[in-house]
């Protein structure tokens, strides 16, 4: 190799080629990838404000260092067997989130339909507990709390922990502003929304029961987006 | 290239120790970090109350300190030394390059603030907030002019290998940097195209930067101790353009089952197992690296070793069957230390110390801490990487299973964990061994006998 400009060349063109092949190959695949509308609503749904700021809380405590917002398909991993969800995870659900936290290692549960756990999901003085005690493998986050004397009437946000350390009489525990955040981002995590790339790819010749259950119709307009072609219907 | 240590080496003295000794200080601090993200694996209540060091901080700050600390000054002191040397001149723009280096400091101290004060990115191996980037970028422009000057003024016009990986590693790094800046940061893309820019520049990171860094040492220093050229050396372009070429296409591999569209990850699988052209390519040309004597050499060849064996593992883990298994487990972890410490650290260690002694004209102070040091990173990088990946293999058949919780996961990896401990414990000692031996050079040492120089093998160990 004598010649420095072919040289240079070579350094842009590879990777230059895999910018133009990745990056913006998905950029055009999915930067314009639409909500999905059937007749009554729109999906997926916006985080309500509190939520959507409680998105950066979990983003900036590393939250996603374990755990993950993704769910894979059920012949893939036990991922739909362990409840963390019905169906795989797909593009669509995340167009609306700032910072999707699709997450790398599960030391704990994924989190993605957490507000849709059953049978009981969970509701904001389980998860202020959980935050506040830790539970297993899961560290306390105490300073998201604030332990402060009651002055005039007990907060209506205060928590009382069943713990082994008791708050002192005339004293109270009240979450937060991120901790209120936080938990009402964790309440509104749930994708309920069906979308026709979301339904299972039927095996061939035993179509039937699966996707006949789903109950959206699939437009072709939906149908062009991201990943698994949508279940057709077979003519008879 | 007859005498040891020339006008190019004493002349370009003060940046490159400026270099190394930044690079050295951010390891330690990066050890210290990993050694507390790994006690609160074991015991999360670890440092729980402190809100600056949660575990997704901890272990966000490590890698910052680790990868852009050390690895990249580290890795540019050796770049631009290799570049000087066979440039044929000493180094141009020296000035550029010490600002820069304080610069580049200052901005890693920057990030290191931001992610413990909420900042953290999520994104693996590019934990930067976004307001610091543009620093860096400068910081590492102004760096980099004087490698540019040093390969664009070279007196031969023919390029040697390692040329070719130490101004890949140089020029490409800020392009992709700023490129995911742009997509992630300043006007981040929509959904889950922020997570495949991420894989993306990862991928970037290790394929167009940290591996071709590493690569240009060990071309540079195997034939240099061995006496002898490259074998199979006309490969060694294949190997160059096969790595740059496919390596980045390989990012989607961190996607597999995940919310992308299937392509992503299939053209990983595809040009991870295209890669083997690489590694072959690298394990032909520096096969003597494994029989030769010398310290250096042994860290490189370690180094190697580990940097092939990271590109079986990426391509296996690459398959549909093993991936459910290992895809969200402590292997992944394994993984990236095998790379990053495994390969790319060890490999600049051999090249630290083969190129200090010439850098100042002294010798190492003390020839049984390199020994010590040497011993202490290979145990702990196998143990960190063996204790890492069973604890990942426990833990992805515990999650296949839905009959085990995670409490049980938990109960499973714990001694594992604790063994990760130990390794870090290791490797941190270690460290401080090198930086020990460094100081104690720069300070205590005498000027080396020209003989000294004449026998390199016996240089390297040698106590003097």
């Amino acid at each position: 190799m004598k010649h420095g400009f072919y040289f240079l060349l070579g350094l842009v063109g590879a990777l230059g080629l895999s910018w133009a092949g990745i990056v913006m190959g998905s950029n055009t695949q999915l930067a314009s990838l639409p909500p999905y509308a059937d007749d009554t609503d729109t999906s997926p749904p916006w985080f309500p404000g509190e939520a959507a700021r409680g998105e950066y809380v979990y983003k900036d405590l590393g939250c996603s260092a374990c755990h993950t917002q993704q769910v894979r398909r059920p012949d893939f991993g036990s991922d739909v067997a362990r409840g963390w969800g019905d169906r795989q995870s797909v593009a669509r659900d995340y167009i609306y989130q700032p910072f999707p936290q699709l997450g790398n290692n599960r030391v704990g549960p994924d989190l993605t339909n957490l507000a849709g756990r059953r049978p009981n999901p969970p509701d904001e003085e389980d998860l202020m507990k959980l935050l506040y005690e830790g539970h297993g493998g899961m560290p306390a986050y105490k300073f998201l709390f604030e332990q402060r004397k009651i002055i005039g009437q007990v907060s209506d946000h205060a928590i009382k922990p069943s713990g082994a350390a008791p708050i002192p009489a005339g004293y109270e525990l009240v979450p937060s502003r991120r901790a209120q955040m936080l938990v009402a981002y964790l309440r509104n995590l749930n994708t309920t929304s069906d979308y026709p790339e979301s339904r299972p790819i039927p095996a061939a010749g035993a179509e039937s029961a699966g996707s006949a259950t789903k109950a959206k119709p699939a437009p072709a307009k939906a149908a062009s987006g991201a990943a698994p072609a949508p279940a057709k219907k077979a003519t008879p | 290239m007859n005498a040891e240590v020339t006008a190019i080496d004493s002349l370009s003295r003060r940046p490159l120790l400026l270099l190394l000794a930044s690079g050295l200080a951010w390891l330690l601090l990066g050890g210290l970090l990993a050694l507390i993200a790994a006690a609160q694996l074991i015991q999360p209540a670890f440092l729980a109350d402190c809100s600056f060091l949660t575990y997704g901080r901890t272990t966000a700050l490590a890698e910052t300190a680790f990868v852009y600390g050390w690895l990249a000054n580290a890795g540019l002191a050796l770049g631009l030394w290799i570049l000087a040397r066979l440039g044929g001149e000493a180094l141009r723009a020296q000035n550029w390059i010490v600002v820069g280096t304080l610069f580049w400091n200052a901005g890693i101290t920057i990030a290191l603030i931001g992610l413990a004060t909420g900042d953290v990115t999520g994104f693996s191996l590019l934990n930067l907030p976004g307001y610091v980037q543009p620093l860096l970028l400068v910081a590492y422009g102004a760096i980099a002019v004087s490698g540019i000057l040093a390969w664009g003024g070279r007196r031969r016009s023919m390029m040697y290998a390692s040329q070719w990986y130490a101004v890949a590693a140089l020029i490409l790094f800020p392009w992709f940097l700023s490129v995911a800046g742009v997509m992630l940061f300043w006007s981040p893309a929509r959904g889950v195209v922020q997570a495949v820019v991420a894989g993306w520049y990862s991928q970037c990171v290790w394929t167009l930067w940290l591996a071709p860094a590493a690569l240009a040492v060990a071309y540079y220093v195997v034939p240099k101790v061995t006496g002898r050229t490259l074998r199979s050396y006309s490969f060694a372009a294949l190997g160059f353009w096969t790595l740059l070429f496919m390596g980045p296409w390989t990012g989607g591999r961190h996607l597999i089952g995940g919310p992308v569209p299937a392509w992503i990850p299939t053209i990983a699988v595809v040009t991870g197992a295209l890669l083997f052209f690489h590694y072959i390519i690298v394990a032909l040309n520096l096969r003597d690296t494994f029989a030769a004597p010398g310290v250096s050499l042994r860290f490189i060849a370690f180094g190697l070793a580990a940097y092939l064996l990271g590109g079986v593992t990426d391509a296996l883990t690459s398959f549909h069957g093993l991936s459910m298994v290992t895809r969200f487990t402590y292997v992944e972890n394994a993984e990236q230390q095998l790379a990053l410490y495994g390969a790319i650290s060890m490999i600049f260690f051999g090249g630290l110390y083969y190129a200090v002694p010439r850098i100042t004209g002294r010798a190492w102070a003390f020839g049984g801490l390199i020994t010590g040091h040497l011993g202490f990173s290979a145990l702990g990088v196998v143990g960190l990487v063996l204790a890492l990946a069973v604890a990942g293999l426990v833990q992805g058949g515990g999650l296949l299973s839905t009959e085990v919780s995670f409490a049980e996961i938990g109960e499973l990896t714990q001694p594992w964990l604790v063994a990760v401990l130990f390794a870090q414990i290791i490797l941190l000692f270690g460290n401080i061994l090198l930086s020990v031996n460094f100081l104690a050079t720069l300070a205590l040492s005498q000027k080396a006998e020209v003989a000294q120089f004449r026998a390199p093998v016996a240089m390297e160990v040698s106590a003097s």
